[in-house]
């Protein structure tokens, strides 16, 4: 675990040296694929580059990439010539440095990073033997010449991309003034429209479902107000069961009303972190503050709870609403003893997120782990680095646990990782416990661990107190933040986590993979970059990723067959399976009305999530899901088809331009109607925009009309709709020509293109 | 035609779950797939870490144990466990365990999870793979081979799950769902209430699929795309197959956790839908109290497997099940200063059912709890030349007993295990 660790606390870190190296020889393609891309940048520069633990060493290395232009090709010069030294340095009768460093020899301080026989040693022998003018075996295999990365790729036109975004972050249709922007100025006018898109409740809607399902705060543990001790809330935290019912006549309703009232009051509690993400967008304040916030967000019901109602009372609009939330600051926590939480100002050390009780419960500590979860938690929240990603393996772990006394302090394979990790975990030292209360250790901080602090920096003494505003005021300073954020808004937008570097060298596409990877970490520094530079305005990032390529992509001018560029291309576009409340929201945009079953009962058969025990969204439909996509399909058609046939024209989402006595094979006039609310279908529900010669149009023409005229033909056919689907005011629809089942058919078919099921 | 089709199947990227069979779509008839006959694998995580000396592995010794001495451990054929009888309040004791199918268990000590953490456990434990997020588990990949057609593949109920992009994976929280789900063309799943006409629903069904096959030669698509499309053909046309769950969908639902899930799973094998299922119960994390925790656990889990075999019996399907039994971590050697047990990286694997010769135990720990080095190939301890039993030679011999070590999803993410280091005749 512990290079990667390094690495991948290293990389942002690096900077660019200006001015190229002059260089004879200088990297050929087989140095940047393979010496580089399988060996140096995977196996070497966690430790070699300039604030890596090798930073001594004369074998520094540059990070390449996030890099493009002129300054790749300095750090690719730099990184060659530095290899290139290594490999001619050899003592007589040896082997060169280059072979017998990585392998453990010579006091490697790193030990053994290849084995002797692996891929990644076979690929230096082969460039030492390149640098020594003999002669290397050429693969047979044609070499792959990339091409500009987005050669051959075609966006999505720009009032389909609008129709995604306003789908994607509010759920409804663009309007009309919105279409007319975007048709005039183009991706120029997207900006103003998502700004103004950004000042919806339903974007916010959509802002804090998508941070839960990141920082899946909905998920803690037990009851809502279970995240107010007893040791400090006793006296607030269950104010529900004191409030006044005595209006209530019925006992039967007067105890329902004060289930209601808890039920509302663990909710509104339970929302206070999404809340506090929404508030710091909503007022553009920059993101660093859901870590920095020296307050924290209450609502009428929870700020009783905490005992504060009547201080804030007054800034609410409206002090009966359970769910509007004001920031204010809690007071230092007294204890029922009397004592009272050490604080310099009065207040509790408010730090955004960190010191939110429902955090600290979600992820909860014991004993053993020692707020481990916590800091681990705090890496792959806040700075990006998912710690247990990738894991080295040690020869005998067993032996070492017994060989050392406390191996996370002693033990090189463990020390490495835990000195990043153990100081973090001190830092949350004031919330030692499972329920994420504030509550110290009994006995103190554990000693047998690395000092709080982070990442080399010791917590001081005075500043023990607020010891995760302190933590806070690191990160928001740490350029990692503004990328893990920018990877967070990426995960809303496309449903998918941003790719990880390829591991495996011996994939034939590792080097399409890393080609892909490189590209997208790119994209993302970059706005990860302007991010910061806009004073960590999320806005800006929903904005640029908005009109990134990589959000845009949507299809290709001719198919691909080379398994290189096809690998490129792997996670290009967006393509994502509409999770349960997103197709909930887009059955509501496109008929007015939500279906109402998949984000309640088969919201977890659907791919959803509960934020606890089931916590990751399927990205692909089971066969469940595919019977679930059916029963939706069948469905909503059966809801809505009759309905809006039985509505005047104009009010009509679904057939404004036909009535049901318009059949088809009657006259082409018919047909011509029948094609043109095709069209109008395909547009509608699919975004399909196709003249009505399309052969799309043309297959779903021939399913209508097929069906119609197999209605003719047989018998015993009901002239009525169906009893199911076809009342409208308890009655029976005449259906004589079997046209609104024929419709219904239609829209069915529609309803289960993977255009309406995924974005 | 047909090749252009199979090209655009062939396209659908990483090795997709094909959607149906051939001469059907081409006729524009989208026929539900056969369904699948067994073996059907099925991996019992006892997530958190189990005590393996309070099962399989007894000690008695140096402090490991406070429940029993090295005396009172019990046998069972070729099987050695520790007692459990009197510490069992609910489940089943390893007594009853062993007696009831010690002679269908193998069992294997002594292997080396490398770490000791969870999350990368699992994962390695899962796939067999420790340093890759890429791979899929072993359940996934059985299910990929042996019936990517069947509508729940892969069912799932938690713990480590990937999928390696081979397969869907499923999940159904409770039984009754599948109920809900079966007759997707009925009104309120009633069959006779049809939404269309048959008619018309066959003519749907024709049109999607002549849509289908079309749709990638009319505008090419980026892989992600191709992919989702083929992705979600196969899932509608295959999830018609999940009617044939209803006749097995008990009304007696179970209330223990894992005889749950287990009841979900059989009915699914029993339908023929389902390949692999992957069953789960947690908070074997015994930091605090190891003892009490354990013997709550272990009893619940091993009367998870017992709800399991006998149910399958019931269904007539019990000789077609691989069972495997794992957790993704062992407890150390030693209490630590409270009550509890922390993480070892040295353990054990249980195995059962088709293709598993049982009475045996391969490998072994020392009085420490350390691991004993074994020989490939006569699997007899070799403290100087043998190996550590790591999850890939496990995973290794598992593709074998499945028959899918060559498929050419196996191949795609392969275990590079020396030759010198196969596990040979590990299922004897």
């Amino acid at each position: 675990m512990k290079p990667k660790l390094m690495m991948l606390l290293a990389i942002s870190l690096q900077v660019s040296l200006p001015g190229a190296d002059r260089l004879e020889p200088s990297p050929d393609g087989d140095f940047v694929d393979e010496v580089w891309g399988k060996v140096g940048e995977l196996s070497c520069l966690k430790c070699h580059n300039s604030s890596g633990e090798a930073e001594d060493s004369r074998f520094i290395l540059r990070e390449t990439v996030l890099l493009g232009g002129a300054e790749l090709q300095t750090a690719q010069n730099a990184n060659f010539k530095a290899f290139f030294k290594m490999a001619r340095m050899r003592k007589e009768g040896q082997l060169p440095r280059l072979l017998l460093k990585p392998i453990g020899k010579l006091n490697h301080e790193g030990e053994q990073v290849l084995k002797p026989d692996s891929t990644g040693h076979a690929i230096l022998k082969a460039f030492v033997h390149r640098m020594e003018g003999k002669s290397v075996p050429e693969s047979t295999a044609e070499k792959y010449k990339p091409r500009s990365f987005f050669e051959g790729v075609t966006m999505i036109g720009n009032e389909s991309l609008l129709r995604r975004l306003t789908l994607s972050l509010t759920g409804r249709l663009p309007t009309p003034k919105e279409r007319q922007a975007i048709k005039e100025k183009e991706l120029a006018g997207l900006d103003a429209t998502l700004d103004q898109l950004m000042t919806e409740d339903a974007f916010y809607g959509r802002l804090k479902e998508g941070f839960n399902d990141i920082f899946l705060t909905d998920g803690y543990d037990g009851n809502g107000e279970l995240i107010l001790s007893y040791n400090h809330f006793d006296k607030t935290r269950h104010w529900y069961q004191k409030h006044d019912f005595s209006h209530i006549e019925n006992k039967r309703e007067r105890q329902e009303a004060l289930w209601d009232m808890a039920r509302v009051y663990r909710k509104a509690i339970r929302g206070e972190p999404l809340e506090l993400i929404a508030h710091v967008v909503r007022k553009d304040r920059p993101f660093t503050e859901i870590m920095t916030a020296d307050y924290m967000m209450v609502s009428p019901y929870s700020a009783r709870g905490y005992g504060i109602f009547e201080q804030v009372k007054d800034r609410f609009e409206n002090p009966e609403d359970p769910f509007e939330y004001v920031p204010t600051k809690l007071p230092a926590l007294k204890a029922r003893n009397g004592k009272v939480q050490e604080s310099k100002t009065g207040f509790y050390p408010h730090a955004g997120l960190f010191s939110m009780f429902h955090y600290l419960r979600r992820y909860p500590t014991t004993e053993t782990n020692r707020n481990r979860l916590r800091a681990r938690m705090y890496y792959q929240h806040f700075l990006g680095i998912n710690i247990m990603e990738l894991a080295d393996q040690v020869a005998d772990a067993a032996a070492i646990d017994t060989k050392y006394e406390t191996p996370w302090m002693e033990a090189a394979d463990c020390v490495v990782c835990h000195r990043t990790i153990d100081p973090v975990a001190g830092l949350f030292q004031d919330f030692y416990n499972e329920e994420g209360h504030y509550g110290q250790r009994k006995d103190g901080w554990f000693e047998d661990m690395f000092v709080p602090g982070l990442e080399g920096e010791n917590l001081p003494k005075e500043e023990k107190w607020r010891s995760l505003q302190w933590l806070a005021s690191r990160t928001a300073k740490d350029p990692r933040f503004a990328v893990a954020m920018t990877e967070h808004v990426w995960y809303l937008l496309s449903g998918r986590i941003a790719l990880r570097p390829p591991q495996d060298i011996e994939d034939p596409l590792f080097t399409p993979r890393r080609r892909a990877y490189s590209m997208q970490r790119r994209e993302i520094a970059e706005v990860a970059k302007r991010f910061a530079q806009a004073n960590f305005n999320l806005k800006l990032v929903f904005k640029e990723l908005a009109k990134s390529p990589f959000y845009r992509a949507d299809g290709l001018k001719a198919v691909v067959e080379h398994p290189h560029r096809k690998a490129e291309l792997h996670d290009l576009g967006v393509t994502r399976l509409l999770a349960p409340e997103q197709l909930e929201r887009k059955i509501e945009a496109l008929f007015g009305k939500r279906w109402g079953k998949v984000a309640k009962e088969m919201k977890i058969l659907y791919g959803g999530i509960n934020s606890q025990s089931v916590t990751e969204r399927l990205p692909e439909p089971s066969g469940a899901m595919g019977a679930i996509q059916r029963i939706m399909a069948n469905e909503v058609s059966c809801l809505h088809v009759t309905p809006d046939f039985a509505r005047e024209p104009p009010k009509r989402r679904l057939f404004p331009h036909i009535e049901k006595d318009v059949v088809p094979g009657s006259n082409p006039a018919n047909d011509l109607k029948i094609r043109k609310t095709i069209v109008h279908l395909r547009g509608h529900l699919l975004d399909r925009h196709e003249p009505i010669e399309h052969p799309e149009v043309e297959r779903t023409f021939k399913l209508f009309a097929d069906v119609v005229a197999e209605a003719q033909k047989r018998k015993g056919i009901d002239k009525r709709d169906t009893y199911f689907c076809g009342r409208i005011d308890g009655k029976r629809i005449e259906d004589p020509h079997y046209t609104l089942r024929g419709w219904r058919t239609v829209v069915t078919y529609l309803l289960r293109q993977p255009e309406f099921l995924y974005e | 035609m047909r090749r252009d089709f199979i090209k655009f199947c062939g396209k659908a990227g990483l090795g997709l779950a094909v959607p149906v069979s051939w001469p059907n779509l081409l006729q524009g008839k989208a026929k539900e797939p056969d369904a699948y006959e067994g073996p059907y694998y099925v991996t019992f995580n006892a997530s958190g870490g189990w005590d393996t000396t309070y099962l399989m592995d007894p000690k008695g010794v140096n402090g490991i144990n406070r429940l029993y001495k090295e005396g009172d451990i019990l046998t069972h054929g070729k099987h050695v466990f520790a007692p459990t009888a009197k510490q069992v309040g609910k489940g089943m004791s390893n007594e009853d365990f062993f007696k009831a199918y010690g002679n269908e268990l193998l069992v294997l000590n002594g292997l080396d999870y490398s770490i000791n953490n969870h999350s990368p456990c699992k994962r390695y434990m899962a796939t067999g793979k420790l340093d890759s997020l890429a791979y899929p588990t072993f359940a996934a990949l059985a299910a990929a081979c042996r019936g990517p057609e069947t509508p729940l593949a892969f069912l799932t109920f938690g713990n480590y799950s990937a999928t390696g992009n081979l397969v869907p994976m499923a999940r159904i929280p409770y039984l009754p769902s599948l109920k809900l789900i079966a007759n997707a063309d009925s009104v309120q799943g009633v069959a006779r209430n049809l939404y269309h006409d048959d008619f018309a629903l066959d003519l749907i069904e024709k049109a999607l699929s002549e849509q289908a096959e079309s749709a990638p030669m009319a505008h090419p698509q980026l892989p992600r795309a191709e992919r989702a499309q083929s992705m979600l053909y196969a899932a509608q046309t295959n999830s018609k197959a999940l009617k044939r769950v209803t006749p097995y969908i008990s009304n007696n639902i179970p209330k223990e956790r894992l005889a749950k899930q287990a009841e979900i799973a059989l009915s699914c094998f029993k339908g023929g839908v389902c390949v692999s299922a992957n069953l789960s119960i947690g908070q074997f994390d015994s930091h605090a109290t190891n003892d009490p925790d354990q013997m709550r656990l272990i009893p619940e889990f091993l009367a998870g497997i017992d709800y399991l075999i006998k149910r399958a019996e019931e269904l007539k399907i019990r000789d077609k099940l691989v069972v495997v039994i794992q957790s993704e971590m062992g407890r150390t050697p030693h209490y630590n200063k409270g009550d509890g047990k922390d993480h070892w990286s040295v353990g054990s694997i249980m195995f059962m059912g088709k293709g598993i010769r049982g009475n045996r135990v391969v490998g072994e720990t020392d009085e420490r709890q350390f691991l004993v080095p074994i020989e490939n190939k006569t699997l007899a301890i070799d403290e100087e030349k043998g190996i550590r039993t790591r999850p890939e030679h496990i995973h290794r011999a598992l593709r074998e007993l499945a028959g899918i070590e060559n498929h050419a999803f196996s191949k795609k993410f392969p275990l590079k295990i020396p030759e010198g280091e196969r596990l040979q005749s590990l299922f004897g």
